[in-house]
This record gives structure tokens, C-alpha cells and sequence, in this order.
């Protein structure tokens, strides 16, 4: 397998992830604000606040409310973070690896594009929109599924699993970010008032709600959920479970050198996070440091497969 | 009812599917009778389909830009092109006789040029080619075959014969808007394409592989075969991936190979280096080795040209072939028929004049106003004259251009080329077509069963480029006998 291609492949990867991703975050963030009664200090501002992307947003908008944020996020093609943005990133970078990956594979993206595409404007209007990311959530599962069905399980499938279980434990790590927002001490009774709502929606961005739930036999807690994210071993969007994705993956790749080193550190590191012995404000920079790991260990991918520019 | 055939005019030139508005030709019979059935909503739905499916396979030119990439849709007419079995194995066998003598010719010109010694060919006409390679001189590539993949052009005149306009030999493109068009037409009538006994066309990919194993240097194991694009930026991109997909190639930029110590081509994969056998190149000669062509080449690969002369990658088409795409040369196909095959042409040439000879000169200066001319080394029709269609102004500067550098021009009579029904606006009319068909050429021959019909889609035009206006229509080759 050629180096240009595993690139290619693992960045596809990441950004149909991103692309979905984003899809999830958009739609449980309506929901929970559906949920909550007017008043509480809840508000679209920390979309972008997670995403670390309030400067740009800023430079085109004044006030952060839902049209204008939603638009940012899910239809501007000037914002690289957006979905169309990253949507139409995946669909080039399948472009140039067909030859890579079943025909479906390509008709499945290059479709879900032109849906996404002719719809942009719609996306201004709450049902609309909750049509569109429906369709949206559809399209990378039916990608997902496609792929596992239809791909021989070799190197490119696994760059593939690689690019999309990285992008998945760091969404998951800033998720985990907006958590820790919330749980702020400052937060107001109002707010305490409604947590398990909260929490439950927090579950419901990771499809986590229901293996929960089955798993800890309790009522939705914060703590909880914390350490369950991070570390439950079942959930595929835990951060421990994209980690033993990424350690499968990789111990299955030639050349591998150090990474399989790397990536054990990396599962003690997570496992030995306990979010009930850490202040916000601790929590706050493990999050960070975890999501510098991450950066790290791509770097390092990039360094053991990719063409060398 | 109104018949949909009502008012088609057949008076323009030969028209493939009708003899009049009245009359369709007998292999095209049951497409015609077929369309006069349907309602015109149901044609407008078929084409409605018909473009859903090729925005959804992606089936594209992209165009980039500075503001951005346009991502043009590949246009494609629903009615197809008919061909009678009996008359296409005429033309097959037209097209492998013409593409044998053709390699025989090149394999010749770089060894002992006996058709030169022999006085068919002044030598001149070799030595002022531009695209003579004297790097290639004294190679002999695998089965003698340097032109392994060749687009023949085809056009039909008023007279009803078929005539080859041009051979193309270095890096012809189109093979694979042929093979998506029939799986559209399937999607668009499948209701015909289950009755009528049409030849399939999608065992090409089958046929180029097999092909490009047959030149592969060593003959042992399995052959790693590559194809080297010039990247994404490329307008025939969609076609290098999608045949690199098909037969299971790697599809390779410059700087994904690399030639080492050993003069060996090798990849960079997650393995590390890997070596490569064959190379399907879809980069011209020029851009192929930096080292031995041009030296301010990207897209090539530094010390390509040094492995393949020390035989250890097979290159297809072979660095060279191109000598044999002068139009020039193109007039003297017919005498390499006879002379290499001691075989009358099967397929004629459309009459030329070489402004290097002359008296050829002085009648093409003469009658200028009536003849197309053409710079002898260029493709895509660019720097032509149509002279019915150029102002006395042009006509002259033409005159001037040609004399200044006769060896570089030739001229032929304007011919007359066919129509083939065509969907615009809902209503059936003529439209201008050729016919591209493609041949392989390697340990075996291969003819595809028909080729890429493009339709120039402008009324009255003849210019059937898709960068200009030009579409293209599935093509039926047609079983008329009973089986």
C-alpha cells in the first residue's frame, strides 16, 4: 500500500468522523436546549466554545445565538471546522483513492456531499435541520457499515480505523470538556436542578445512554458519566475503547516501531484518571493533556507511514 | 399521436439511425420504434435519471481554478449510437491490422528503418518529428508492441464510409466515460438493453490488465503494475482512478516512485519500497524523466527512462510511440499496411496533402477555402484552419503560416461527418458524432466492441471536444443475425 494512499485514507477517515461528529453535537445540543426552561445559563455559545473556535466565529458574527451558530457550524464553507467543510474534505480525499475502496464507498460519500450540499440553506429552520443531520448521521453509518461489509479487513482498512478512532477519542475528550464546563461549582441551583437532563444528553452525543445504563445499574450522575466516557471498556466512543481500537490496529501494521509502546502509555494514563478525586480545574487540563497526547500520536503516524513532504 | 421522428432531418449528412423521418435503418429499428412509444414526459424522466446518476457515481470533469474547484458533470445523451455487428468486425479487424503496422512502423524507425532504406519514407520526415525520441533508438519493448493502448478516431462521410481521422498513440483518454455510459444506459432503458443483442464492452478492464501482465520484463510471479498519473489537478484524474480501481493497479503520482542504484522503479508504501514491473503512464513523454527530458519536470520520475532501458519496467505506451502520431506520418499508414503486412488497408485514410511535398503544397494553397489544415504534431484541434468556415482574413494568414513551416502542416478535404439522433430540449435532432474505439496491443490484440461516441451537442458544430461543447452517447454494437 502505496504511503500517498494510507494518508489519504486515514484523513478520509477523520473527517467523515468530524463530519458526524459534529451532526451528533448540533442535534443534542437542540434537544437538551429544548429540554431546559428558558433562563438557565445554557446556550449555543459553548458549541463553539468546545471547539476552541470562538475568534472565527466572531470575525463573521455578532451574537451567538441558534441561527447563526448552527449556520457556522454545520453550512459555512469558509470555516474549515464545519461540516460541509469537512464533509467536502472526506469526499476529495475518497476521490483520490478509489481505487482503494469499493465503488459504493465513493457513490455513499459523493451522495451524502450533494445532499448536503443542495440543503445547506435549509439548515436555518429547526425541523429542516433536524431532517438534515438525520440524514447526515445516516450517511457516515451506512459509510461505516459499507465499509466493514464490503472492504477486505487489510492495511487500508486499517488506516482507515486508525484516522477514525483518533478523531473519535479526541471529540469524545472535548465533549467530556463541555461536561466539565457544566459542572463548574459556580453553576447556579437552577442549573443543579436539571444536571441529570444534562447528563443524559451528554450519554445520548456518545450513543452511550442505553450501554449505560445497562452497565451501571444507577441513575445518570456526573462523576459517573465522566469515568464511564473515559474509561468504560465496551462503550466504542470511550476513550479507552478508540485506544485499544487504535493499539489493535496498529499492532496489525508493518513498521510499527515504538507505537504499540506509545499507545500502552497512553491506556495507563487514561485508566488512571479518576474524575471523583479532581477538581474541575484538574480535570480541565487532563483533558488537555490528553488531547496533546493524541496530537503527538498522530504526529508519529504521520512520521512511521506517510509520504514525507 | 405525433410520431417523435416527425420533422428529423436526415438531409445534413448520413445519419446513423435514420434514412428519413419516416425510416429508421434496420439495426436501428427497435430503438426508434422503442422511443416513438414512449410519452415525452417519459423521455424527460429518463434524462432526468440519467443526470442523477451521473452527479451520484461522480462521473466528472473537474475544472480548478483559482475560485475553487468545478466539479463539471460528464454530459452524456441518452440515445444511443448504433453499429451493425456485421459492418463493426470489418472495422475491428481494420483497427488491429492498422495498430500492427503501426507497431511495426515504430519498432522500425528506432531499429533498422528499412521503410526509410526502401524509399517509402524520406528519412527527413523522422528527423524533423518532434516527437522522435533518439533515447529510444535501438530498444526492443516485449512482443515489438510500443503503442499498447491506442484511440483511434473514426468519422463517416456522406459516401457512408468509415474513415480514420486520427491514430492516437500517446496517451489516449476516454475508455472510461465509454464503460460508465453503458452501465447508465442500463440504469436508463433497462427494458431494451434486455432485448436487443447488444456486444458488452465492460470485459476492457479484463483486457488491459492481461495486456499490461504480457509486456511486464520478467515473466515469472506476479507482475506489480502501476498507473503514474499527473495528479488530482488533472481533467482526465476521474479516468486514472477509476481504471487504476478496475484493474487493480496502483495509481501513482511522480513522487511515489522512485528509481534507485540498481535501476530498478521502486514505490513508497507503509512497507517501505516496492517494486514495480509496469507502468500504465498517463503523462506525456516529456514530463516523463527529468533527467533525460524535461528538466524542470514534477510530475515524472528522475531515472525512469534509464530502468526502462535496462529493461527492468515495462512503460506503456513505450517512451517514443508518439513518432508514429505525427500527422504526417499518419498519411503514410497505408503503405506500412502493405509494406510490413503485405495486406491491403481494411480502413481508409481521409485523402492528405503534406505541405512538405510540392505539389501537394501548391494545390493546398490553392484551394485553402475548402480544406481543413492541420499543424502535424498537435492534439485536441488546437491551431487548425476549416477553411469553409474561416474569413478570407484567416485564410490568409493561414497561407502564411503554412509556408513559412510546410513540413509541420497538413491539409484534407472538409469532410461532411455523420449525425446521430440527439436529445435537445425534449425534441430528437442531428447532431455531428465520431467514434473513438480503443485497441490493446500486446502479447494478444483487443478491439473494444464499439468505442466512445462523442456528439458535438451545438447545432450545426463539429467539434465534439468535451471542452468545447461536445458530449458523448453510449454505443450499441448490434447482433442482426439470428442466433
Amino acid at each position: 500500500m502505496l504511503s500517498r494512499s494510507a494518508e489519504r485514507l486515514y484523513w478520509l477517515a477523520r473527517y467523515l468522523e468530524r463530519t458526524e461528529n459534529i451532526a451528533r453535537l448540533v442535534n443534542v445540543h437542540m434537544n437538551l436546549l429544548m429540554d431546559l426552561p428558558k433562563g438557565v445559563e445554557m446556550s449555543w455559545r459553548q458549541l463553539i466554545l468546545i471547539n476552541a473556535s470562538q475568534e472565527e466565529f466572531y470575525k463573521k458574527n455578532t451574537v451567538a445565538n441558534e441561527r447563526n451558530i448552527t449556520r457556522f457550524l454545520l453550512a459555512d464553507e469558509s470555516y474549515s471546522g464545519s461540516l460541509i467543510s469537512s464533509l467536502s474534505a472526506a469526499r476529495e480525499n475518497i476521490r483520490t483513492s478509489r481505487e482503494l475502496l469499493p465503488d459504493e464507498a465513493w457513490e455513499q460519500v459523493n451522495e451524502m456531499y450533494l445532499y448536503a450540499k443542495n440543503n445547506l440553506e435549509t439548515v436555518a429552520n429547526r425541523r429542516h435541520r433536524v431532517l438534515f443531520l438525520n440524514e447526515i448521521l445516516k450517511g457516515c453509518q451506512r459509510f461505516t457499515g459499507l465499509l466493514s461489509g464490503y472492504m477486505s479487513h487489510n492495511a487500508p482498512y486499517r488506516f482507515i480505523r486508525l484516522g477514525r478512532n483518533i478523531e473519535r477519542a479526541d471529540m469524545t475528550s472535548r465533549i467530556l470538556d463541555l461536561a466539565s464546563l457544566l459542572l463548574s461549582e459556580s453553576r447556579s441551583d437552577e442549573v443543579r436542578q436539571y444536571e441529570t437532563i444534562l447528563w443524559m444528553n451528554i450519554l445520548k452525543a456518545l450513543n452511550a445512554l442505553l450501554i449505560y445504563r445497562q452497565q451501571m445499574h444507577s441513575s445518570v450522575n456526573g462523576d459517573d458519566v465522566l469515568n464511564f466516557l473515559l474509561q468504560d471498556n465496551t462503550l466504542p466512543r470511550s476513550v479507552s475503547c478508540c485506544i485499544s481500537e487504535l493499539s489493535d490496529c496498529i499492532s496489525r501494521l508493518p513498521n510499527n516501531d515504538d507505537l504499540p509502546l506509545v499507545l500502552i502509555e497512553l491506556e495507563e494514563y487514561v485508566k488512571a484518571i479518576d474524575t471523583r478525586q479532581t477538581t474541575q480545574e484538574q480535570l480541565r487540563g487532563i483533558l488537555d493533556d490528553l488531547q496533546n497526547k493524541l496530537g503527538a500520536f498522530h504526529n508519529k503516524i504521520a512520521d512511521n507511514w506517510f509520504l514525507s513532504n | 399521436m405525433k410520431s417523435i421522428w416527425k420533422n428529423y432531418k436526415t438531409d445534413i449528412a448520413y445519419d446513423e439511425l435514420m434514412y428519413s423521418e419516416f425510416q429508421s435503418r434496420a439495426v436501428s429499428h427497435r430503438l426508434c420504434q422503442y422511443l416513438d412509444s414512449l410519452k415525452k414526459e417519459d423521455i424527460d424522466k429518463r434524462k432526468i435519471a440519467a443526470e442523477l446518476a451521473i452527479m451520484e457515481m461522480g462521473i466528472s470533469f473537474t475544472v480548478y481554478s483559482d475560485e475553487g474547484n468545478i466539479d463539471r458533470a460528464w454530459p452524456f445523451d441518452i440515445i444511443p449510437r448504433i453499429i451493425d455487428a456485421k459492418e463493426w468486425r470489418i472495422i475491428e479487424k481494420g483497427l488491429k491490422q492498422r495498430l500492427t503496422a503501426l507497431n511495426c512502423f515504430i519498432s522500425d524507425v528506432y531499429n533498422e528503418q528499412a521503410f526509410i532504406k526502401d524509399g517509402k519514407m524520406p528519412g527527413e520526415i523522422i528527423n524533423s518529428s518532434k516527437n522522435f525520441r533518439k533515447e529510444c533508438i535501438g530498444m526492443k519493448p516485449r512482443h515489438n508492441t510500443w503503442a499498447n493502448i491506442c484511440g483511434t478516431d473514426l468519422v463517416r462521410d456522406k459516401d457512408g464510409i468509415m474513415y480514420v481521422l486520427e491514430d492516437n498513440l500517446r496517451v489516449p483518454s476516454g475508455v472510461s466515460y465509454m464503460l460508465e455510459n453503458r452501465i447508465i444506459t442500463k440504469r436508463v432503458f433497462p427494458e431494451l438493453l434486455q432485448d436487443i443483442d447488444i456486444l458488452p464492452i465492460d470485459d476492457y478492464p479484463t483486457h488491459l490488465h492481461e495486456m499490461l501482465t504480457s509486456i511486464a520484463p520478467h515473466q515469472n510471479g506476479q507482475v506489480t503494475c502501476a498507473l503514474l498519473t499527473p495528479g488530482i489537478y488533472n481533467s482526465a484524474y476521474f479516468e486514472h482512478a477509476y481504471l487504476a480501481q478496475q484493474i487493480g493497479a496502483q495509481l501513482v503520482e511522480g513522487s511515489d516512485l522512485v528509481v534507485n542504484d540498481d535501476d530498478c522503479v521502486y514505490m513508497r508504501t507503509i512497507n517501505g519500497l516496492e517494486k514495480v514491473d509496469v507502468i500504465y503512464r498517463r503523462i506525456d513523454d516529456d514530463f516523463l524523466d527529468p533527467e533525460v527530458f524535461r528538466p524542470d519536470s514534477t510530475l515524472g520520475v528522475r531515472g525512469l527512462m534509464r530502468a526502462w532501458k535496462a529493461g527492468n519496467v515495462a512503460l506503456a505506451n513505450a517512451p517514443g510511440a508518439g513518432v508514429a502520431d505525427d500527422k504526417v506520418v499518419y498519411a503514410y499508414v497505408p503503405e506500412m499496411i502493405r509494406y510490413y503486412l503485405n495486406e491491403e488497408p481494411i480502413l481508409p485514410n481521409v485523402p492528405t496533402y503534406l505541405c512538405g511535398n510540392e505539389d501537394d503544397l501548391a494545390y493546398v494553397l490553392e484551394h485553402l477555402a475548402e480544406l481543413v489544415v492541420k499543424p502535424a504534431n498537435e492534439s485536441g484541434g488546437y491551431g487548425m484552419l476549416v477553411g469553409p468556415h474561416a474569413t478570407a482574413k484567416e485564410v490568409e494568414n493561414f497561407r502564411q503560416i503554412i509556408q513559412k513551416d510546410p513540413r509541420n502542416y497538413i491539409a484534407q478535404p472538409t469532410l461532411s461527418i455523420s449525425t446521430a439522433p440527439t436529445l435537445c430540449k425534449g425534441k430528437l435532432e442531428p447532431r455531428h458524432i465520431d467514434l473513438r474505439p480503443f485497441i490493446l496491443q500486446g502479447e494478444n490484440t483487443f478491439v473494444t466492441a464499439g468505442g466512445l461516441t462523442r456528439v458535438a451537442l451545438k447545432k450545426g458544430s463539429l467539434v465534439v471536444n468535451s471542452s468545447q461543447g461536445g458530449g458523448s452517447k453510449d454505443t450499441w454494437i448490434i447482433n442482426m443475425e439470428e442466433s
